[in-house]
């Protein structure tokens, strides 16, 4: 074989493999957005039909006839204001880690990386107390600040990646211009680690947006339900109803991938950490 | 316009002494460059005085202000770093403002604009203000991180070797526009430099450093012709000094030199040497000191390899029995390798040190 043929079968290879791992991810979601858009009594048909021949949205106004507003509200504000809250922390934390040289600098470090391997579930039950006694449970701001406590850390250590990429002598400069240091943070370190608070902004937005476990256990009514607690709420109340299902899953994924698609150039060169600036 | 201080300034970072009891005391509206390799202190010693590290012993002052514990931004300095540090997220014009927009002295933008605008005239990027930082040209933002600092009027200019990222023929324009900017606005300016060409031509006084001490603070005149110490004669001057280790005894008016395997007869120098007369010495000898002739009075040498350095020609020749050593000859002559010639040393021109302390013997 010569080696214009080899390297033409490798990269179909290539291909192949990468279309089948494209295709087992979306799957099930194309499957959730067909079913979510075919009548009722259409859906368990078989052969099954992965585009329905006809189409309706009779599943997407039910949805907003029974309530699916608030929830999607709710998901938002808890979503935003977590984010809010991490970057705001986050940045400064970073920040001092990034650029000062303190007492017990590494014992913070450990901590935080700690931390991040404690899986969530271990400390639902503790949490759950905890948050009675300060009567914030069944609140919208206890989902906030256990959020913001779940995710600061991955916040925290993405940020400080990002910051010590940005060159000391620019924020010297600065300083020398007459800013002091939170000056410095604000007008210069952070209109230049863009892409590294879309790539943390963007981690625990997910979380907030997509957390279920969480917001299921501490929070009962219906007024603070969130979107990932409503959908579930939809499977109970109409039983193996699939079509209401589907679409709301589908509302809650939509602003996600929105996100995403809008960021996307950031939150690689996010992740990279500056690594290969330029 | 204000002087700057230190006295007895040490830094230490771990275990290496940086800057070791450091004494400078510079004039208002000097021009003092900082002068030594990498390692010597002259970087520290100038983020010290901008108050970006903090001393370990002694004080600062800028003005009659003790700064030791004052941050940067309430020093009242402008500082062009050797990378120029700008701000990539603004443009030339937001970049020369942002000084103007601190806090605390927040002019009005009016104001502001007329001042960014001025300084952009005189550094000739008036046209380039709406421009990003990478779309010019080094020399470009070198001259914009000019602008930045000057826009302030501030007492004192710190520069860390603005020049070196520059390409040969651009930083010498620079280094005559930084001395016409000097005399233009009288500021006291630090420069920080390991080019001994560039503070030669800009300073009033060079302050020359070695291992974290500083070895001579004087003239650029002074730093030349009477070097301190041997660092200091072979750190400055084109290309490195002649060291001849040996004896010098006095002969009248003449001086003779012996070294290992050899001798020299340094006519007229009896006077200049007379201090390291009858006693080890090391003579120090620059390429201008010696003339190179193809015969007539001198000492015999060998001539090793010759090359032009455009204005002059500079010819290696081996002493007879002893060390090669440069020395200048007209442009035009032709000496070739292997070609037997005279070298006659001028006294004036000549240095001794003490082996030992490496200090100049000649007061």
């Amino acid at each position: 074989m010569s080696w214009r043929a080899r390297s033409l079968l490798r990269r179909a290879v290539n291909a192949a493999i990468m279309l089948g791992i494209v295709a087992t991810a979306l799957f099930p979601i194309l499957w959730g957005l067909s079913t979510s858009l075919k009548p009722t009594e259409r859906i368990l048909e078989y052969p099954p039909l992965l585009v329905p021949d006809q189409p309706t949205l009779a599943h997407y106004r039910m949805l907003w006839e029974t309530g699916i507003g608030r929830p999607i509200l709710n998901s938002a504000i808890v979503s935003a204001a977590t984010v809010a809250l991490c970057l705001v922390l986050g940045s400064l934390a970073g920040y001092a880690l990034a650029r000062f040289a303190f007492r017990g600098k590494q014992g913070v470090m450990l901590a935080i990386v700690a931390v991040m391997s404690i899986p969530l579930p271990s400390v639902l039950v503790p949490t759950f107390t905890f948050l009675v006694n300060l009567d914030l449970n069944d609140s919208l701001i206890g989902l906030v600040l256990l959020y913001t406590a779940y995710q600061l850390p991955i916040t925290v250590w993405i940020l400080y990646g990002y910051f010590r990429t940005v060159p000391e002598q620019i924020e010297q400069a600065a300083m020398i211009d007459g800013y002091g240091r939170l000056a410095v943070l604000r007008k210069i370190v952070l209109p230049l680690s863009g892409p590294g608070l879309v790539a943390a902004g963007l981690f625990v937005l997910t979380f907030a947006w997509n957390d279920f476990v969480v917001a299921v256990v501490m929070s009962s009514s219906e007024s603070v339900r969130t979107l990932p607690v409503a959908i579930y709420h939809y499977l109970g109340f109409f039983g193996r109803d699939w079509g209401p299902l589907t679409a709301a899953a589908m509302v809650s994924i939509v602003p996600v991938i929105g996100v995403f698609v809008v960021f996307q150039r950031y939150f690689l060169s996010g992740m990279t950490g500056g690594s290969v600036k330029g | 316009m204000t002087g700057v201080r230190f006295s007895g300034v040490s830094k230490r970072f771990g275990a290496v002494a940086a800057l070791d009891s450091l004494d400078l005391a510079i004039e208002a509206g000097e021009f003092v460059s900082l002068l030594g390799p990498s390692g010597s202190g002259k970087s520290t010693t100038l983020n010290l005085l901008a108050g970006l590290i903090d001393a370990d012993a002694g004080e600062i002052r800028i003005g009659e202000r003790v700064v030791n514990d004052l941050p940067p931004d309430q020093r009242d300095l402008a500082m062009v770093f050797q990378n120029y540090a700008l701000y990539p997220h603004m443009t030339v014009f937001e970049n020369v403002a942002f000084p103007l927009r601190a806090r605390g002295r927040s002019a009005a933008e009016a104001e502001i604009e007329a001042r960014v605008k001025r300084v952009a005239g005189m550094l000739g990027v008036t046209e380039l203000l709406a421009r990003y930082p990478r779309e010019l040209s080094g020399g470009q933002q070198q001259r914009v991180a000019l602008g930045r600092a000057m826009v302030r009027e501030p007492k004192v200019f710190l520069l860390d070797e603005p020049l070196s990222n520059l390409d040969a023929r651009l930083r010498i324009r620079m280094r005559r526009d930084i001395k016409a900017l000097h005399e233009q606005i009288r500021s006291t300016i630090v420069y920080v430099t390991h080019d001994q060409a560039e503070a030669m031509t800009l300073s009033t006084r060079i302050a020359v450093f070695d291992k974290g001490r500083l070895q001579q603070f004087d003239a650029p005149e002074a730093i030349y012709n009477r070097p301190a110490n041997v660092f200091v004669a072979n750190f400055v001057g084109e290309r490195e000094i002649a060291l001849l280790a040996g004896r010098v005894e006095r002969d009248g008016a003449d001086a003779r030199f012996h070294g290992a395997g050899y001798a020299l007869l340094l006519t007229g120098a009896g006077a200049r040497l007379a201090p390291a007369a009858g006693r080890a010495a090391t003579i120090g000898v620059r390429a201008e000191a010696v003339a190179v002739s193809a015969d007539g009075p001198g000492a015999p040498a060998t001539v090793a390899m010759t090359e032009l350095s455009g204005p002059d020609r500079i010819v290696y020749a081996r002493i007879a029995g002893g060390p090669e050593i440069a020395c200048r000859a007209e442009p035009r002559s032709t000496f070739a390798s292997g070609q037997d010639v005279r070298l006659r040393f001028d006294p004036e021109r000549l240095h001794a040190f003490d082996p030992g302390t490496t200090l100049s013997l000649i007061p």
